[in-house]
């Protein structure tokens, strides 16, 4: 029963069923007392197909934005299912947004989505987002990371103004900041004091588990990439 | 030229009562349904032919136009600050194409251009604009853009974009952004006076990341001008417009004889798709943007998510499609932006230049917004020689053959393609130009000589 469960939790996470099927099939699982370490580990998987077909061209990006809100609500029923020891499969938990003065948001609608995909909990706050704002969600969130994109030069000192807020208000140490975009660069990355560096989504994803990996506290002394 | 207030007062009016749309379901719905229904009703799908990156088949330009003016009426624009969609039925949009000039200037005095909507394998020289918004600092602009504009191929002047104004960093939003959109402007005529080029026709606001740069400069004393210069409005994907530009939109309407760029761009890999989605959603857009901000110029060009450029296979061939479709299809002045991913002093841009603008002459394209050098990821990095170069190249292939050009395509793509999403980073306008003399060092004129020569003996009419 568990594992029919199972598999029929992973089709609806690849397929074409709906957030809402995908909700039902994970309150299933856990009404049928499956552990709900495994039915993670298994919905994990399935997302990570969907991102590798991504990856390869198979699927394109609105594709991998459904399968990752159908993981968001999955995880939602699941997570507090979870073993205080299976905190590793949770993932960590990220506050992304474009910042203040710019609209774009493809890249971070790849990053929050693979963010997902990777097991990560994601609260996107959406585009031209002022500093304080990022601040105020982290806090709520209990985030681990912000994640800040920019993709206009003149939205650059949106990103240094968060971490000089955080400073300010004496949280610099309960957040790890990490910025991206397409005028953002390792060079601008270092002298504004972010903890890491990505230049895609793929690294993004690779830094955030490297992030939580570590165990370190934020500010790092140097700074991280993928 | 000017708005009509009756069009402008009907997308407003629309924005705030069209059918109501959340941003995610318009991205992950709307775009890739409606785009994958009619790829499939016009036999569009897996036509993207990467051996043949610069098409021939007019049948086929002429299907994804059709398809495009559908999903045009059926889609809409979405504006992101009211949640609402701005719809066209089908006469408004053919009434809107028709209404747009099939040719207009910018500029005054000797320096005036002439923008004239160019069919396909057409002879007549198209526009050649320049530079890129690529990030520059204060020091630099000036040097910068007189540089530019004593390249006797380049037309008229868009960016760079400025990083500080008057010493401070720009943030967009801010009253920093008003100062910095006359600010830039004072800098351009101040430039295009050193080059001796006065009169050249601008395109506003390079630093504008909202429309506060374009309320500061645009038609303000001292600013840009309107009549003689053009201002931007640029719609994020897909087919997406909000009130920051519609105030730039309202804007020129205040201003009486301001003149409008419509752009946008489809990622492939993206919202639409794939190349043949991309493509789709191009002409649906360009449609969409003609109409609603009654643009003069413009249009919407595909970009591949892959490696953030135009200039590889997939790229290049949806590109070449748009551009016939509209060209075949309507009597706009089409603009492309060619989208490098090379640095200056480096092969790769020079390649890349090459074969992109060599596409878009021979497929019906007015204009070309570029270089941009280093995918603009860097600041100074953009140098008045690649200009030079994908200049030359855009009007000396004017008038060539799609099948020619597509010969050459093949020749010079395997001297890049491998190279595309692994730029090496190059160097800065600094670095590789003297910027009293404005001359190039002479290892980057070298590799200009080099590949020029190249591109000679594959057969492209540089000499």
């Amino acid at each position: 029963m568990s594992e029919v469960l199972l598999q029929k939790l992973r089709a609806a996470l690849v397929g074409e069923a709906s957030e809402e099927e995908v909700v039902e099939i994970a309150e299933q699982l856990v009404n049928a007392g499956v552990d709900a370490l495994r039915a993670v580990e298994v919905a994990s998987a399935a997302i990570r197909e969907i991102g590798d077909a991504f990856e390869c061209g198979d699927l394109y990006l609105p594709d991998l934005m459904i399968a990752g809100r159908k993981m968001e609500r999955c995880m939602a029923v699941l997570r507090p299912h979870l073993k205080v020891g299976d905190k590793s499969a949770a993932g960590g938990r990220v506050v992304l947004g474009t910042v203040s003065g710019d609209i774009h948001d493809i890249g971070k609608n790849l990053v929050g989505t693979m963010l997902t995909v990777g097991g990560f909990n994601v609260t996107d706050v959406g585009v031209n987002v002022p500093p304080l704002e990022f601040i105020k969600a982290a806090k709520e969130q209990r985030a681990d990371v912000i994640a800040l994109s920019a993709l206009m030069t003149a939205s650059l000192p949106y990103q240094r103004e968060v971490i000089t807020l955080l400073n300010e208000l004496g949280l610099r140490e309960k957040f790890f900041v990490i910025v991206g975009g397409g005028p953002v660069t390792m060079d601008f990355a270092q002298s504004i004091g972010a903890d890491g560096w990505a230049e895609n989504a793929a690294s993004a994803l690779k830094l955030c588990d490297k992030l939580m990996a570590a165990g370190a506290k934020a500010p790092l002394p140097q700074l991280m990439t993928a | 030229m000017g708005v009509d207030r009756q069009r402008l007062m009907t997308v407003l009016d629309r924005a705030h009562t069209g059918p109501v749309c959340e941003t995610f379901d318009w991205d992950t719905r709307v775009i890739p349904q409606t785009i994958k229904k009619y790829l499939d009703r016009y036999g569009l799908q897996k036509t993207c032919d990467p051996a043949n990156p610069i098409n021939q088949d007019d049948g086929l330009a002429d299907r994804f136009f059709q398809a495009g003016l559908d999903a045009a009426v059926e889609i809409g624009l979405l504006c992101l600050d009211t949640h609402r969609v701005i719809k066209f039925s089908r006469e408004e949009i053919l009434a809107g194409l028709d209404a747009a000039p099939a040719q207009f200037t910018l500029g005054e005095g000797k320096e005036q251009v002439t923008f004239k909507h160019r069919n396909l394998d057409d002879p007549t020289p198209p526009v050649w604009v320049s530079p890129l918004s690529i990030a520059v600092t204060e020091d630099v602009f000036l040097p910068l853009v007189e540089g530019i504009a004593r390249v006797p191929e380049v037309d008229c002047i868009e960016g760079p974009s400025l990083e500080t104004v008057y010493g401070h960093k720009v943030r967009a939003g801010s009253p920093l952004e008003l100062l910095v959109g006359k600010y830039q402007a004072e800098l351009n005529y101040e430039a295009l006076k050193r080059a001796g080029r006065e009169g050249m026709g601008l395109y506003a606001v390079g630093t504008s990341p909202t429309h506060y740069g374009v309320l500061g400069g645009y038609g303000v004393p001292g600013g840009y001008k309107p009549g003689r210069d053009i201002v931007l409005l640029l719609s994020p994907v897909e087919m997406k417009t909000s009130y920051e530009l519609l105030h730039r939109l309202a804007h020129v309407y205040n201003c009486g004889d301001g003149l409008v760029y419509g752009g946008s761009w489809s990622m492939i890999g993206g919202y639409a798709g794939g190349p043949e989605g991309a493509t789709l959603s191009c002409i649906a857009c360009t449609l969409l943007l003609y109409t609603a901000y009654q643009a003069v110029n413009g249009a919407s060009f595909p970009y591949d998510m892959k490696y953030m450029g135009n200039c590889g296979r997939k790229a290049l061939w949806a590109l070449g499609v748009v551009f016939q479709a509209l060209s075949r299809n309507t009597h706009i002045c089409a603009n492309s932006v060619l989208n490098q991913t090379g640095s200056p002093a480096t092969e790769l841009l020079l390649w890349e230049s090459a074969v992109g603008m060599m596409n878009l002459a021979v497929s019906g394209a007015t204009s070309c917004t570029g270089t941009r050098s280093a995918g603009g990821k860097y600041t100074n990095f953009v140098t008045p020689l690649e200009i030079k170069f994908a200049g030359e190249v855009f009007k000396k292939c004017a008038g060539m053959s799609r099948a020619k050009a597509n010969d050459i395509a093949n020749k010079l793509l395997p001297r890049y393609e491998e190279q595309l999403g692994k730029a090496p980073k190059g160097q800065g306008f600094p670095e590789c130009y003297d910027m009293k003399t404005l001359t190039p060092s002479d290892e980057w004129r070298k590799m200009y000589d080099y590949v020029k020569n190249e591109v000679i003996k594959a057969g492209m009419p540089l000499d």
